[in-house]
């Protein structure tokens, strides 16, 4: 059903959306990136694409973003077409990488103001939006240094200052953290927080930090293979993969050997002196767990109990 | 895109390519170095071998359109190359701009450069070796250096479309394709001394037509007949060919990847 006049359009609306890359001799080699990726992302989500190396996240965004022509499919972007009407919606997008590159000899203002420029702004107001970003990023002593001066850190607060430059509704981050101290990370992952927290902007980004996803995304969608084999929140998505439980144990003695055979016992990993026991439900099998080892004499020192990560659930659809 | 924002995004390139210049270390090898060499080997040559006065003037009337064309044809080229070189070419892509404003923007740093390039030289020629460059009157430097500049427009563009389809290959392009065309416009020389199909070539090149045309202020007959008629109707047919070249190749590079691999 075609949404009515009042009800606004997704922030994106990818369906069966393919690209093959030609490469070689006579362009004979074949690589299919996207073989029908489908995907919605609403407007002002924090929507996360996650997927191994390969995988089509890059090659999504570029399409998303009308960096890349589709060769198939149908790709609306703030209810516009990404190929038809890319001059337009380019005004209301923007992008920042995590490995972000600008010219070399421009300094931290000359570079967010070129952009600024693209976008429309000058005089007093770009000034005002560029000394705004400039702030905002925490640039003020680096604001006369040339880019090639910079550290990583502040190359990467470069790239998000200007791909704020034009306020965009939908912003793409590939890999924003990248690279990045922890430290660093952190206060990159607060600005973006913040900025659907206060200007309510749609935020796509990829990542290969499963905390970083789970931290930031509303909805977290995993690629492969050039398609989306599942999305949803990250508690969603670890209930619907079935992963189960984990029951850390330490014993003494430290090895059980029928604990793999155990009722409900999915899998036993043993790592760093713990043993790690997925189960299929914790509440069910931790009592019965511990009456059984009590019964066989094994003392257990500790225990404890957490949900799978969200990174088990990349390794399981991954395989 | 209104009007406003059309000057605004090749003035922001006029910006970008005049700070880069400026800080670029081999900017003074460009505008300064090359083309005094130029003109004073060329000049110094020309009273070795004994050449007249007019024979001297054909010469280095060639050597500073050598300058000129080839300063402004790389500030255009830069439009495209500054982007390949620092791996931005996604960021530029990506905001609302068009080939139009790149090559617009890049083409009036490059005739700023080239008319400071062509003072330079025209100063240096009558200093050194005597030679009016600027005698001719405004009317016809103007004409001249108009020539030249679009020229080196038709040219720059289409390294820049060149460089998006092939990538740093065909970087090297950028810095041999305006000897190529100046070689065949008769730099040092009447085209009518080249081979047959040779001089057919040289007369598709708007250049031919406007060092012809400057020449004849300085004795020599023209060989062609309204050369400055032929030569702007000429650069004007290749400046919209070459704009739509370039356009093809963006949009090319859009579906083949290339975009996004000289961003990584």
């Amino acid at each position: 059903m075609a949404p009515s006049a009042t009800e606004p359009s997704p922030a994106i609306d990818a369906r069966e959306v393919t690209k093959t890359f030609r490469s070689g001799w006579l362009r004979r080699r074949e690589t299919a990136a996207l073989r029908g990726a489908s995907l919605t992302v609403e407007r002002g989500a924090i929507f996360g694409l996650l997927g191994p190396n390969g995988a089509g996240k890059t090659t999504l965004l570029s399409i998303l973003a009308t960096l890349l022509v589709p060769d198939g499919g149908r790709v609306r972007v703030l209810g516009l077409d990404v190929t038809r009407d890319a001059a337009a919606l380019r005004r209301r997008i923007n992008m920042a990488s995590g490995r972000p590159s600008f010219l070399w000899s421009l300094r931290v203002e000359e570079i967010i103001a070129f952009y600024g420029r693209l976008y429309g702004l000058s005089g007093a107001r770009l000034r005002r939006r560029v000394g705004a970003l400039v702030e905002q990023y925490e640039l003020v002593p680096f604001r006369r240094a040339q880019y090639n001066e910079l550290s990583t850190g502040l190359k990467q607060r470069v790239a998000l200052a200007k791909a704020l430059v034009n306020d965009p509704e939908l912003l793409f981050l590939d890999e924003p953290t990248l690279g990045l101290d922890p430290d660093v990370s952190g206060r990159v992952r607060q600005h973006i927080t913040a900025l659907r927290r206060e200007q309510g902007m749609t935020i796509v980004l990829t990542t290969h930090y499963m905390r970083e996803a789970e931290e930031l995304c509303d909805e977290i969608g995993f690629i492969k293979a050039g398609r989306i084999l599942a999305r949803g929140t990250a508690d969603g998505l670890k209930r619907r993969m079935g992963l189960g439980d984990v029951v850390a144990l330490r014993l003494e003695p430290p090895r059980v050997d029928w604990l793999a055979e155990a009722p409900g016992v999915l899998r036993l990993v043993e790592r760093a002196g713990w043993l790690e026991l997925t189960v299929d439900e914790a509440d069910k099998r931790v009592p019965e767990l511990l009456r059984a080892l009590a019964a066989e004499g094994v003392e257990v020192r500790n225990l404890r109990v957490r949900e799978p990560e969200l990174e088990e659930v990349f390794v399981e659809l991954a395989r | 895109m209104s009007w406003r924002a059309e000057v605004l995004a090749a003035w922001a390139v006029v910006l970008r390519n005049a700070i880069m210049g400026v800080r670029n270390v081999f900017f003074f090898f460009e505008l300064l170095f090359w083309p005094v060499v130029g003109v004073l080997s060329i000049g110094l040559m020309t009273r070795f071998l004994g050449l007249s006065p007019e024979q001297g003037a054909f010469v280095l009337v060639g050597t500073i359109a050598l300058s000129v064309v080839n300063v402004c044809q790389l500030e255009v080229a830069y439009a495209m190359l500054l982007d390949v070189w620092s791996k931005s070419v996604k960021h530029q892509f990506m905001a609302p701009i068009g080939v139009r404003h790149l090559t617009i923007g890049a083409w009036l740093v490059g005739m700023l450069r080239g008319f400071v390039i062509f003072v330079l030289l025209a100063a240096l020629s009558a200093w050194a070796f005597e030679f009016p460059v600027l005698a001719p009157g405004p009317a016809a430097v103007a004409a001249f250096l108009a020539g030249c500049f679009l020229t080196a427009w038709i040219v720059g563009v289409l390294v820049c479309a060149l460089v998006t389809l092939f990538g740093n290959r065909a970087e090297a392009f950028a810095w041999a394709s305006v000897n190529l065309v100046l070689v065949l416009a008769g730099i040092y020389y009447p085209v009518s001394v080249l081979p047959g199909p040779v001089a057919a070539l040289a007369a598709t090149i708007p250049l031919t037509y406007f060092l012809d045309a400057y020449r004849a202020h300085f004795g020599f007959a023209s060989e062609f007949t309204a050369p400055l008629t032929t030569g702007f109707a000429l650069a004007a047919v290749y400046a919209v060919v070459a704009h739509w070249v370039f356009r093809a190749a963006v949009e090319r590079a859009r579906q083949t990847g290339l975009l996004l691999k000289m961003s990584e």
